[in-house]
């Protein structure tokens, strides 16, 4: 039989130094971030029930799932999202708790993706879930100021945040009278920006006002004038309602000092069942996928049986972590401040000079050779510039 | 002047159709007709840069994002799928998918599984799924019209463009599947961060179809 027992599971790997430095300087500038807004840790488990994920609120690809079963033969997921852990607790724990709920979260999550495609299984995500509050315009602009503070910690110059709104794509579909299929069926085109077969389906439909609006839905993108633009092709109150927030939302983070760096795309048109709101990304230059999601989801809480609005964002802290290798902007590992070499019979007085110089806030290496010789020649091997030798009195030399 | 935008192309037909194009543009593409044995090649008076790649490699790279934007069929899109914008229909490269029998035989009728041999098993699967029938289908590499021929399978799913090959092989098409052309297709970050660009290569590539 075929053993496996020398290498990982198809899109994992193990993290060796640098690459654990990059991703603990990005989960603490977040940690810190989000501590710093009143946020509060929370962990989840890192399996869950299957439940949690399937309904119609929160629809789970079934074939992205890593699926195993209980003592009792129940099925058990490891966690594909954080959010929902979320949800799930806040309705449940938390539900007598006063809102609003700052509550933060850094931890991998796992999705079963497609073989030799390049993409990890298991992904460290960091995020930010706002509960209740009364006034909603206020908790988004938190956490959008939250989100862009996040990508600018990472880029100073390099990213952008991008804004939309479920509603405007909802709004317009509902005009028509569709087929949950068609709606489908159109929500993935203009996801994917496919004008040639949303022309050709919408068509297919009828052209009025509305289909003429949805063509024309995928190149809502670009500069703040965009939402002009909608406003012109099709409003009705509702549409006019959503357009307006957009615009405060956009006038509001500019005055932030964030001009130049918010871009408007009314195509965000992903889990439409699960975002009820305003939903944005986040995009660094030269990483090929948003490096942050988020939005507001108004009915996720109220279907584990406790109603409350929420908005929230998660950030792939491995793609941003890898982003950083590449600039230069992570850590590098440094050699230790000395090694320390205690001659024969003076190993417990070795041991006790490096206890002390490591409680006093220093990096040591305790040398594991029985000659000064070979411990000098591996403290140059290792970049160590200082060899600390311990016995009837204390030397030190530089190497 | 700004990091040339990278195009990647899938090699053969219709890199020669899109080079064709640029050059209609009116881009300098001596350095892709020269290429020898180069694989990324500068077109400096487009500030584009020319990647040449096997057409599922091109929707990886601009998946990626190591490329910006790609040229590739839709047969190859539908295969793959994937997450990345699928802006234009370039309108060379035309052909179709079809479903294609032994001449006069019957695949739609009795009982019995029908197999069907193809180098395109997801695109097979969803089309027989959509009509709620189970096929067996089995993946060949080469030329697929052999498998009925052989009596491996009872039909084939596979690119059809004249029909010829079929013809001269005995088979016949039965049933059209999808038209399939050129696409243009972006990736979802370049879009957004190099916006003003792409547009204009998509407007000069629009003015010169």
């Amino acid at each position: 039989m075929k053993r496996y027992d020398l290498i990982t599971p198809e899109g994992t790997r193990d993290l060796l130094f640098e690459d654990c430095l990059a991703r603990r300087k990005v989960e603490k500038t977040l940690a810190d971030l989000f501590k710093g807004f009143g946020y509060s840790e929370v962990v989840t488990p890192g399996i869950e029930f299957y439940d949690a994920f399937s309904g119609s609120t929160r629809n789970f690809r079934q074939e992205s799932l890593y699926k195993l079963t209980d003592s009792k033969g129940r099925l058990i997921v490891l966690r594909p999202d954080t959010t929902i852990p979320i949800a799930r607790l806040t309705a449940t724990r938390l539900k007598e708790a006063a809102t609003p709920l700052r509550l933060y979260y850094i931890q991998s999550v796992y999705s079963n993706n497609a073989l030799l495609k390049g993409r990890s299984d298991e992904v460290v995500q960091a995020g930010i879930e706002l509960i209740g509050g009364e006034n909603h315009k206020r908790a988004d602009l938190e956490v959008l100021c939250t989100a862009v503070e996040a990508l600018a910690s990472f880029d100073k110059e390099n990213f952008r945040l991008e804004i939309g709104h479920i509603g405007y794509f909802k709004e317009l579909v509902a005009q028509l009278d569709l087929d949950e299929d068609t709606v489908e069926e159109i929500r993935m085109l203009i996801s994917s920006k496919n004008y040639p077969a949303l022309n050709d389906l919408l068509d297919e439909i009828g052209n009025n006002e509305i289909t003429g609006a949805l063509k024309q839905l995928p190149s809502l993108f670009g500069g703040v004038e965009v939402l002009d633009k909608a406003s012109d092709i099709y409003a009705n109150d509702k549409i006019t309602g959503i357009l307006y927030n957009l615009r405060e939302v956009y006038d509001r983070l500019s005055c932030l000092g964030y001009e130049g760096k918010i871009s408007v795309d009314l195509g965000i048109v992903s889990h439409t069942d699960y975002y009820t709101g305003i939903v944005f990304k986040g995009y660094l230059s030269e990483v090929g996928q948003s490096v942050l999601k988020g939005g507001r989801y108004d009915n996720l809480i109220g279907s584990f049986g406790k109603d409350l609005p929420a908005v929230g964002f998660g950030v792939n802290v491995d793609s941003v972590a890898r982003h950083l290798e590449r600039i230069g902007e992570s850590p590098v590992s440094k050699p230790v401040d000395a090694l320390i070499f205690g001659d024969k019979g003076y190993v417990v007085e070795a041991m006790a000079h490096a206890q002390k110089l490591v409680r006093g806030g220093a990096k040591v290496e305790h040398s594991l050779f029985n000659t000064y010789e070979e411990t000098v020649a591996y403290a140059k091997s290792k970049g160590i510039g200082k060899v600390i030798r311990v016995g009837s009195d204390i030397t030190e030399e530089q190497v | 002047m700004n990091k040339p935008l990278r195009i990647a192309l899938t090699k053969g037909r219709l890199e020669k159709d899109t080079v064709g194009l640029l050059e209609k543009i009116g881009f300098d593409c001596t350095a892709i007709r020269e290429k020898g044995r180069k694989l990324i090649l500068p077109v400096p008076d487009g500030n584009l840069e020319v990647v040449l790649a096997k057409a599922n490699d091109v929707i990886t790279y601009v998946e990626h994002g190591v490329c910006d934007m790609g040229v590739v069929g839709k047969d190859t899109i539908q295969e793959m799928q994937g997450k990345f914008y699928e802006l234009m229909d370039l309108g060379f490269g035309r052909c179709r998918f079809a479903l294609a029998t032994k001449k006069g035989s019957t695949f739609y009728g009795g009982y019995s599984v029908k197999t069907v041999a193809t180098k395109y098993p997801n695109i097979t699967r969803k089309h027989f799924e959509s009509k709620g029938m189970d096929v067996e289908i089995i993946k060949i590499e080469g030329s697929v019209e052999l498998a009925p021929l052989l009596e491996l399978a009872d039909g084939i799913v596979d690119i059809v463009e004249t029909g010829t090959t079929l013809k001269e092989n005995g088979l016949e098409v039965i049933e059209d599947i999808c038209p399939i052309s050129a696409r243009l297709i972006v990736n979802t970050v370049s879009m957004k961060m190099r916006q003003a660009e792409i547009e204009n290569f998509v407007r000069l590539v629009e003015k010169n179809l």
